[in-house]
């Protein structure tokens, strides 16, 4: 009895720390939901109506494809590289690795309102580094505002996503790599087989549970980011870079229907939390 | 740091003053988007204004608190949705959210004020944009207006004139973009600038008195006068009178791409005004767009961008106080200070008396030119939908100029978020 | 698992792989390092930009973004550093970020190691609650946080910064600790408890020494997290020398118009130190950053 009242006091600061300002504010956003608001003030009871909205809002829909369209984008291109480095990284010195291993994390330091701030500047299409590194090798043709124009903004966004979070990645995986049993490798080698075999083959399925975890990683943070969005686009073109985090933000803030915006958080939070959920299970049992 | 300790000092003053009514100071809190430099750039003047206000009205003490004007919009929200309304505020963007606050009783009506202080340097179609159901809820201050600046070098070098009507206006776009320039540096990146372009080309399609029939009538953004608004703009796109890739470019790029020569022309408003005439290094000059369909009479955009706004909150004295204090700012001695120094025209001001005072030549002649038309200036758009409807403003207007959305899409989706927002009783009335 | 017999299936099926030559081994090899030079050039290109336009001494926005600009200016540094508000930028969020950095180190710890090591009830509900809290999106949950720091007088202070940001990063930080925890040795703890301990003095005298480099870790990844936050302190925050250098950079893009020099020396500014600091800790961020994953 007296070691469990221990543990509770050893979680408790946390604990009221966390629910104080994060557990009690969801508390609030979740009832917020239930009412119709004016401007960021109540005007009455509003059931669930707000939710049956939800059907109606093209924003709403359009921002969860681009949201499922940035996780899978997240787990095809900065996980698949990351795999790929790290696996090739491990094979070099020990200089190298910490050299290179620090280059391709060197991004994630850079805040993101800073990191949005100088892709903006890349992709400017009055004086970008994009469009000059065309017409530097002749292709000026095919230079455009990449960040304003609906065939490329959210690809061209991704990219900077990508830029930030593929370092983790190698760093994870190359964690992960070292810890593997080298014995499998030098029989894998005896046994004729290639780079690309061990990697397909001893690599890649002992890294499964890692990446499992990155993946369940890559996607929360792909469905709950926004800095990267709002100091860039703000969700433009039309609504070709929106996404949940600006559509509430800009419910919330601008249109000031606290009502509606609490909707759209809850049904963010469940899905996220479900999706995860499910995987965090996976996790555990793979 | 001094700042905080004076208003910790202030704070402690106010404890006392309530315990001691007799000697009482009246402390207003006041949010403003004056800043040092850049658009607003009024800040210094503001805290000139404030010391010869406080000299002049004795017992007010005003504690100012400067908000970034890209931010001012939530934060201001944010205050009113946590009972923290400051006293006085000068947020933007005018009519469309003001009457949200009206229709929710968060800012105070000032018709009283209105009476006492004699405002009529604020004209009707001023007093009609910041009432809600008749009554008066903002005092606004800088007066706004739309034209089109132009690089006179680069026209005399190109053999052009300032045209007499929207013909000979494509005229000079052709011709600019023939030899190479850009006919019209606009950005649309930051999504606002294409409101007030649209708004400047609407008023000369549908007149003042056509788009009163929609925004207070029962008419529909489904009409030709409009559809012709959303073509014309559509077809600047289209024909090249914009930079490539203006979805992308922002607002402050445009104006460099301008003030750089590269372009002959930037359709804005006045509020860029002194950056652009301290940064150009040509010769440059102001005209006003020609009405775009026939038998619209020449006009243009006019508005307010911000207003006074006082919370519903505050205690009677405190906005008594608050009225006395914007009842000195705007007083007709002090407009040649927010001139002279605050780089911005206050409303009532007539072009006779910028003509006396030490500005430059570029904001007379805008003024001049704009203030000529009173009775058939129109709306802008941004600063009159509400919010609501501006949120839907924003991305479709991105579409319709980037290609992506027709006239017609671009109305549907108009009419579609303006009836919504009618049903909601969010529109402002006068 | 066994990893040769998994092997041996598909590579019997390949014979064809066995007999690669030394000339498209290398071939692969040179491949392979290409591909590790291309995406260095990918992660490090943005950051050379950014510091070329911050010694540029005029922006000249429409020359090459990649002419190296001479002599080297440094005037940008000093205008954004002495008059435009980055000196009490800078130490705002030196003071916000250690401020949460410490105060995540006080709770997240203890809570690890009650999940590890403790006969805690419902050990499982708890760390889901906490779990939970990873999924949070920041827009979502500002608004009534604003209300309620309003109610606590703490808008416009650092404090009301701190507290959130702390509480924000405790999700991460509880389920690395608990990692961490988890792999003192249980006789370790056992042997002190024989002693007669309290169970606060085998925590401090015995976990934490043990997990010191954890700390380390945690340490730097709170400071780390911290510093980059952008959207907590532009709401919490309106008085201009509170300011973080985040918001103090993201409000530079429209208050200077096209001083794309000053922004840049602000950019650096922002997150100089933070490279900095990683280089020099680069073992500690890692082994904090993995903790979590490869177990």
């Amino acid at each position: 009895m007296t070691s469990q009242r221990t543990a509770i006091l050893f979680v408790l600061p946390a604990l009221v720390l966390y629910l104080a300002f994060v557990g009690l504010p969801i508390l609030q956003v979740a009832a917020y939901s239930l009412f119709s608001w004016d401007n960021g003030s109540v005007t009455g009871f509003a059931g669930l109506s707000n939710f049956a909205r939800l059907i109606d809002d093209s924003v709403f829909w359009t921002a969860l494809g681009h949201n499922g369209i940035w996780v899978v984008l997240t787990l095809a291109f900065p996980l698949m590289i990351g795999l790929l480095l790290a696996s090739i990284l491990a094979e070099c010195s020990p200089r190298t690795i910490r050299i290179l291993g620090a280059i391709y994390f060197l991004p994630r330091t850079i805040p993101l309102v800073v990191a949005g701030i100088i892709w903006g500047w890349i992709y400017n299409p009055m004086f970008g580094l994009a469009n000059w590194a065309l017409d530097m090798v002749g292709l000026g043709a095919l230079g455009g505002a990449w960040l304003a124009e609906p065939s490329t903004a959210l690809y061209a966004l991704n990219v900077v996503g990508a830029w930030t979070f593929f370092g983790f990645c190698v760093l994870i995986y190359l964690a992960a790599i070292q810890a593997i049993d080298p014995s499998l490798y030098e029989a894998a080698q005896l046994d004729g087989a290639s780079w690309m075999k061990r990697f397909r083959f001893v690599t890649v399925p002992l890294l499964k549970p890692t990446t499992l975890f990155l993946g369940l990683y890559a996607a929360i943070e792909a469905m709950r980011f926004f800095d990267l969005v709002w100091v860039t686009t703000q969700g433009g073109p039309g609504y070709d870079t929106e996404v949940l985090t600006t559509h509430i933000y800009k419910t919330f803030f601008l249109v000031g229907d606290f009502g509606y915006a609490a909707t759209l958080s809850v049904v963010l939070l469940a899905i996220v939390l479900t999706v995860s959920g499910v995987s965090y299970r996976l996790l555990r049992s793979a | 740091m001094k700042q905080r300790l004076k208003m910790r000092l202030v704070a402690s003053t106010m404890l006392v003053a309530s315990i001691v009514p007799a000697s009482a100071e009246t402390v207003v809190t006041q949010w403003d988007q004056f800043a040092t430099s850049g658009i607003t750039a009024a800040g210094p003047a503001m805290d000139e204004l404030i010391a010869a206000c406080e000299k002049a009205l004795p017992g007010t003490k005003i504690l100012r608190t400067v908000v970034p004007s890209i931010g001012i919009r939530e934060s201001y929200r944010l205050a009113v949705s946590a009972d923290k309304t400051p006293d006085l505020a000068y947020t933007w963007p005018a009519a469309s959210v003001l009457a949200g606050y009206a229709r929710t009783g968060k800012v105070a009506p000032l018709d009283a004020y209105y009476a006492k202080y004699k405002w009529d340097g604020i004209n009707d179609f001023y007093r009609g944009r910041n009432s809600y159901k008749g009554k008066l809820y903002g005092i606004p201050m800088e007066q706004d207006l739309m034209g089109v600046y132009y690089n006179r070098d680069l026209f005399k070098k190109l053999g052009l004139e300032v045209p007499k009507t929207y013909a000979e206006f494509q005229a000079v776009a052709a011709k600019v973009k023939e030899a190479g320039y850009v006919p019209i540096a606009f950005g649309n990146r930051d999504r606002w600038p294409a409101t007030n372009t649209l708004s400047l080309i609407l008023g000369l399609t549908a007149g003042r008195d056509g788009e009163e029939k929609v925004l207070f009538g029962d008419a529909s953004w489904n009409q030709p006068a409009f559809k012709q608004a959303a073509e014309t703009l559509a077809s600047w796109a289209k024909d090249g009178y914009f930079p490539r890739g203006f979805n992308g470019i922002g607002y402050d790029e445009a104006n460099a791409l301008f003030l750089g020569g590269r372009a002959a022309m930037t359709v804005t408003g006045s509020w860029v005004l002194q950056d652009m005439a301290r940064g150009a290094k040509f010769d440059l000059g102001v005209f006003m767009l020609p009405p775009i369909a026939e038998g619209i009479p020449a006009g243009t955009m006019w508005g307010e961008g911000s207003q006074w706004q006082i919370a519903a909150s505050a205690p009677d004295a405190t906005k008594d106080a608050a009225a006395a204090y914007v009842d000195c700012l705007i007083s007709p001695e002090h407009r040649q200070v927010w001139v002279e120094k605050g780089f911005l025209v206050p409303i009532g001001t007539k072009a006779e008396d910028l003509s006396g005072w030490n500005t430059l030549p570029a904001v007379k002649e805008f003024y001049a030119e704009g203030l000529k038309t009173p009775d058939t200036n129109f709306y802008d758009l941004h600063t009159t939908l509400p919010e609501s409807v501006t949120q839907v403003l924003y991305p479709e207007l991105q579409r319709l100029i980037g290609g992506d959305a027709t006239p017609d899409e671009f109305l549907t989706a108009m009419q579609q978020s303006w009836t919504k927002a009618v049903a909601n009783g969010e529109r402002w009335q006068p | 698992m066994n990893a040769t017999a998994m092997l041996a299936a598909p590579s019997a099926s390949r014979p064809a792989g066995r007999h690669r030559s030394l000339g498209a081994y290398a071939a692969g090899r040179l491949g392979r390092h290409l591909i590790l030079v291309l995406f260095a050039l990918y992660a490090l290109a943005p950051v050379y930009l950014v510091l070329l336009a911050s010694v540029r001494s005029e922006a000249d926005l429409f020359s090459g973004p990649l002419s190296l600009p001479w002599p080297i200016d440094l005037s940008n540094y000093a205008r954004t550093w002495n008059e435009s508000g980055f000196a009490h930028y800078f130490l705002n969020s030196l003071i916000i970020s250690t401020g949460s950095t410490v105060l995540v180190l006080l709770t997240a710890p203890l809570a690890g190691y009650a999940f590890a090591k403790l006969d805690l009830p419902r050990k499982e509900l708890l760390f889901g609650l906490f779990l939970a809290g990873l999924v949070v999106p920041a827009p979502s949950v500002i608004v009534a946080l604003y209300g309620n720091l309003q109610k606590l007088g703490l808008l416009d202070t650092r404090l009301g910064v701190i507290l959130p940001q702390a509480a924000l990063l405790l999700p991460f930080s509880v389920f690395m600790m608990r990692t961490v925890m988890q792999d003192v040795p249980k006789e370790l703890i056992e042997a002190a408890v024989v002693d007669g301990a309290s169970p606060l003095s085998v925590y401090f005298r015995v976990v934490l020494p043990v997990v010191r480099p954890g700390l380390m870790s945690l340490a730097l990844i709170a400071f780390l997290f911290s510093w980059q936050e952008y959207l907590l302190p532009l709401v919490v925050i309106q008085a201009d020398d509170l300011k973080p250098l985040t918001v103090g950079a993201a409000t530079l893009q429209g208050r200077y118009g096209v001083d794309y020099g000053g922004i840049a020396a602000a950019g650096t500014i922002a997150f100089g130190p933070l490279v900095v600091l990683f280089l020099v800790m680069q073992r500690s961020f890692v082994r904090g950053l993995t903790a979590g994953a490869v177990k």
